[in-house]
């Protein structure tokens, strides 16, 4: 009968065992508790006894190879005994060790940028949640997973966990109170005394109407753009620009995406890419200026205002320069959906370097913004008209025309500096296939 | 209603139990014609005889494995360790054999024995005589840790601890021995696992244990008259610990300050921290949990060094009012 | 005492069952099927039977880590000490002891103990208990040649003496506690004078291997710790043929000297006594040994086929309610 010779088990969590040698070999003849084996658990040999008296045959396990315990790694036979049929032919030394070292990036959706700067940074993209269309990881998301950069805009809100859980109970912005407690903490008591100020009219009495309180995203508009305005020193700049080019670059695109599918490239889109890529080129514009310090930011993330019934909101495009133009399209859209939805999170509103605000919707021909701080600059859009030009030869053509004004800090950027940003960006919006030389 | 001594009491429960029970024995040092290191078991020799008052040598681990083999088969031991300091030397017994009999062993056993041990600093006797290792206990599934504070618990809860069939380290603070409080005649129980709140308030919460909870009851008498109204917890069970009625007080107060004598890293304050942290009253915080408990030395033996080692009164007051003004 | 056939018979089948077990212990654990690790008494069966047989059904025993051989002699359902031994749901402790921890508390077996003398003081304090029950019941208390250093061993006889427990304390000596040899710090005389020195009426070694030799020596012991004539203690000098656990190398001893102790397997000392006397006839000692191995192959399958503990029911059992 023939007897299996395991691989045994000596220790404690011990799992597999490996084969040093063997001291009988293939058909010779061994006897029960003889050592015919030598084995190695955690670095100490083991001798292994023969199970029974026989011919020592159909050995399956070799010098170097791992085994699990209770592997039947040999037999022993009675003379003229076959070995059992099951029994595969012995094999060469296969080590049992599995290499689970699969390129498993491969196998990730992702942009080409997103893939780059994950190899970049040692990130694992099977670690990014991904946001892009159909589940890709964009460059975005890699981003977020590394440490966060750019200027801090808000400041972390310092609240006790009572005072969190009575906000979230109320519907209250912590964002909008003032703490009390130490170093500025915020309190139960705080929160159920904060009262939305009644705006009382500082005019006569005598003219009535409809009051509406300044409270709110109003009063926070509010706040933040008389602190600009009166601390700020704005200079505008302005140009006229031929969009011809860029209305048919902008159907181009709009064309390949719809025959992919995939998100409509809108003029906003397009913009936002191109004042990127200008902005690359012109630092100073994409800087802010703390207490003495001005700040050179390294990425380009370009708010878009959109218009709400209670006030303006900026959701930022991140990384504009980088990204392509479907995605931002795809960006866009979805900021702005949410924006008008209200389902903005604060990550979608902070780390602006740049704010494009658009009124050519409304007909507007031109206007100078107010820059958000704690930015550098604002682009106003104005709408586009056809009108009459004198072309260089003299000629008289009607091109589609629009007005772009530049408000900078003048701290910051000076006439030359912004003139030269507006002249690089006047040329890019008349020949956006420039965006790729 | 009589007023008696802690002591007295701890010796009541023993006595009443004893007569009411003759499964119920004492065993330990200097127990018999000494009355004990601290005389709790003074009279009980010539009461009950030397067949059930089981005086030994200095033999800590054996005497501990003795009373766990003599619940093991039935009957209901009290062994008395004389300072806490000494269940070092009794704990492979008390830790690796009596908290686990019953598990191991699939349920088959049980052991109802009761390990009653003076704890605590303040007496000069310094490092080795003046310990606190409560936290060392709760640590251990199989054990029941219990550490009355006044006089109508301890008798209650010993009461208690004697007729469950659990091990149960029965931990009496030295300094408690001799005050004195009102304390029923007959026998009656106080669960175990049931928290007491010694004094109602709606400012702070103080969960205190041992001699902290007198000492936190005195600051409160002292925040009171600057309009601070703290209420003082005493869990008296610290394993198992009573979580409802800890987490309500701080939900009720939104601040909670920790108070016990042991050195606070890995103090049990640690334990209760975490608890709270954990539970609903988490959402109810309106400052930081602060433990407030001995220093990280040795008992020393000079008298304001070792005073300085753990928290005092005024300590409390201090940092009572610290958290309930939201100083902090 | 004479030898009767009965007892002869139950004495052969108790010893080689214990070799069984262990020798399938060994086979199971070497397979893989078991988690931890073992102690066997391969070798040390008459000390266990020998020691056992003289106890009445209500008498008691406490043990130690290596403690199979005490279980069986004690009466053990072989099944649920099987499933015990394989972690299994229905063994005696429904898996939560294995091995080391094994206990049938209602057959009067107050379990093995994973602390190298930690069963010393606790069988201090059963004998008190039984002493203040007044049942006549006794204890046997089993520890090593390794417990005889440790300072429960000391402070235990000293608190047996003074309670004059009702405890006969017996050491099996297997020669080596774990790796140290015994023999280096001690011998069997020397350890059974302790029970002496510390105050025993009679204390004395005994050659372990000789199942007869033991019986009486604890007969003696048993009568006097009964008729109140307080604790004994009893060192039965044998050998252990495997290492310690299974994590053993072997290193601390020679191959010669397991051979030499080989010769004197107790079981084969007893058998051929039983036919020398012709109590037994060999054909009757064969069918005993086979019918031994027998027992253990069915509580091989009844544990192989036991179901293991649910998960859920982790925490049952920390805590009488």
């Amino acid at each position: 009968m023939a007897i299996e010779m395991i691989m045994p088990k000596v220790d404690m969590d011990q799992e597999t065992g490996t084969v040093v040698e063997w001291v009988k070999t293939d058909g010779q003849q061994v006897t029960e508790g003889e050592t015919i084996l030598v084995i190695e658990t955690d670095k100490i040999a083991i001798d292994v006894e023969a199970p029974g008296t026989g011919i020592l045959t159909g050995i399956s396990a070799h010098p170097g190879d791992v085994i699990p315990i209770g592997t039947v790694i040999a037999y022993i036979l009675e003379e003229g005994e076959e070995l059992p049929a099951s029994v595969p032919t012995p094999a060469a030394s296969e080590s049992e060790v599995v290499s689970a070292e699969k390129t498993k990036d491969a196998e990730i959706q992702a942009t080409p940028l997103a893939r780059k700067m994950a190899e970049t940074h040692g990130v694992d993209l099977s670690r990014v949640p991904p946001s892009g269309k159909g589940g890709k990881v964009t460059k975005d998301d890699v981003q977020s997973v590394l440490a966060p950069a750019g200027p801090v805009t808000s400041g972390d809100i310092v609240a006790t966990p009572s005072a969190r859980r009575t906000a979230r109970l109320r519907g209250v912005d912590l964002g909008q109170i003032k703490g009390s407690g130490p170093g500025g903490r915020i309190q139960t008591s705080d929160v159920e005394n904060f009262q939305p100020r009644a705006a009382a009219p500082a005019i006569s009495p005598v003219l009535g109407g409809e009051k509406i309180p300044l409270i709110g995203m109003r009063r926070t508009i509010a706040e933040r753009l008389t602190a600009s305005y009166q601390s700020i020193p704005h200079v505008q700049f302005t140009a006229s620009v031929d969009m011809t080019n860029f209305i048919k670059v902008r159907a181009d695109y709009n064309d390949l995406a719809l025959e992919r599918g995939d998100e409509k490239i809108s003029v906003t889109a397009v913009l936002v890419k191109l004042v990127a890529m200008v902005i690359a080129d012109h630092p100073m514009i994409n800087s802010s200026l703390i207490e003495d310090t001005i700040i050179l930011h390294q990425d380009i993330n370009i708010g878009v205002a959109v218009a709400l019934d209670k006030g303006l909101i900026v959701p930022v495009v991140k990384n504009a320069n980088l990204k392509g133009i479907s995605n931002i399209a795809f960006e866009t859209t979805d900021l702005v959906t949410r924006a008008r939805e209200e389902t903005l999170t604060s990550a979608d509103v902070r780390g602006g370097t740049f704010t494009i605000t658009n009124l050519g919707p409304f007909g507007i021909e031109q206007f100078n913004a107010i820059i958000n701080p704690p930015e550098a600059g604002i682009l106003a859009i104005g709408a586009t008209t056809q009108e009459v030009v004198a072309l260089e030869n003299g000629a008289i053509a009607v091109r589609p025309m629009m007005r772009i004004t530049l408000s900078a800090d003048h701290r910051i950027v000076d006439g030359a500096v912004a003139a030269r940003f507006i002249a690089d960006l006047k040329t890019t919006l008349e020949n956006p296939i420039l965006m790729n030389y | 209603m009589r007023e008696i001594t802690y002591l007295e009491a701890i010796r009541e429960a023993m006595t009443q139990e004893m007569e009411r029970d003759s499964r119920v024995f004492l065993i330990g040092e200097d127990i018999g014609e000494y009355g004990g290191a601290f005389q709790v078991t003074y009279g009980m020799l010539e009461k009950f005889g030397p067949e059930r008052i089981l005086d030994t040598p200095i033999t800590e681990l054996a005497l501990t494995g003795a009373a766990t083999g003599a619940a093991l088969i039935g009957m209901r031991p009290i062994a008395e360790i004389m300072f806490m300091d000494f269940t070092t030397l009794a704990s492979e017994q008390l830790v690796n054999q009596a908290a686990k009999l019953r598990f191991m062993f699939g349920g088959q056993s049980t052991v109802p024995m009761v390990l009653r041990t003076p704890a605590g600093s303040g007496t000069g006797a310094a490092e080795h005589h003046s310990q606190s290792f409560e936290n060392w206990f709760v640590h251990v599934p199989g054990l029941k840790v219990v550490m009355p504070t006044t006089p109508y618990d301890v008798k209650g809860l010993l009461i208690s601890s004697i007729r469950d069939d659990n091990p149960i380290v029965f931990i009496e603070h030295k300094l408690l021995y001799k005050t004195k409080g009102e304390v029923p005649e007959g026998l009656y129980e106080i669960p175990l696992g049931k928290a007491d709140i010694k004094r109602a308030g709606k400012d702070l919460s103080i969960i205190a244990t041992g001699i902290m909870v007198q000492k936190s009851l005195q600051a409160a008498e002292e925040l009171i008259k600057e309009g601070l109204d703290i209420e003082v917890v005493d869990p008296r069970t610290l394993r198992p610990l009573d979580t409802e009625t800890i987490v309500n007080s701080v939900k009720k107060t939104g601040k909670v300050l920790i108070v016990h004598e042991a050195v606070k890293t890995g103090g049990f304050g640690g334990e209760l921290a975490g608890v709270i942290a954990e539970s609903e009253a988490f959402g109810y915080l309106e400052a930081p949990i602060i433990r407030l408990a001995g220093r990280e030395v040795p008992i020393p033996y000079n008298r304001e060094l070792e005073k300085a080692s753990v928290p005092q009164v005024e300590d409390i007051i201090e940092k009572a009012r610290e958290l309930a003004t939201l100083k902090v | 005492m004479k030898l009767v056939k009965e007892n002869a018979e139950k004495y052969l089948l108790q010893m080689y069952q214990i070799r069984a077990f262990e020798e399938q212990a060994e086979k199971s654990y070497m397979a893989g099927k078991i988690h931890g690790t073992m102690h066997l008494s391969i070798g040390q069966e008459a000390s266990a039977v020998g020691s056992i047989s003289t106890l009445e059904p209500t008498d008691y025993i406490i043990g130690h880590h290596r403690g199979h051989g005490l279980c069986i002699s004690k009466g053990a359902d072989l099944n649920l000490m099987m499933a015990e031994f394989y972690g299994k749901e229905n063994g005696y402790c429904r898996g939560r002891g294995g091995s080391m921890h094994i206990a049938d508390v209602k057959g009067g077996n107050l379990g093995a103990n994973g602390v190298v003398g930690g069963g010393i003081p606790l069988a201090v304090g059963v004998g008190i208990g039984l002493k203040m029950q007044k049942e006549n019941r006794v204890l046997l208390a089993f520890f090593g040649d390794g417990a005889a250093s440790t300072g429960a061993f000391h402070e235990s006889m000293i608190l047996a003496v003074l309670y004059q427990v009702p405890v006969v304390f017996i050491c099996e000596n297997n020669q080596y506690a774990m790796s140290f040899s015994a023999s280096d710090w001690t011998t069997s005389k020397k350890i059974a004078a302790h029970g002496v020195i510390y105050g025993m009426a009679e204390s004395c070694s005994t050659d372990g291997n000789d199942l007869l030799e033991v019986q009486s020596a604890v007969e003696a012991a048993v009568k006097r710790a009964r008729e109140g004539g307080g604790p004994s203690l009893i060192v039965n000098d044998t050998y252990r043929w495997r290492g310690h656990s299974k994590s053993d190398r072997n290193r601390y001893r020679t191959a010669e000297e397991i051979e030499e102790w080989k010769k004197k397997d107790p079981i084969l000392k007893f058998r051929n006594y039983c036919l020398s006397k012709k109590i037994l006839t060999e054909k009757e000692a064969d069918e005993i040994k086979e019918k031994g191995y027998a027992d253990i192959e069915a509580a091989r399958v009844f544990a192989e086929s036991s179901p293991d503990p649910k998960v859920e029911t982790l925490e049952e059992g920390v805590y009488a309610p």
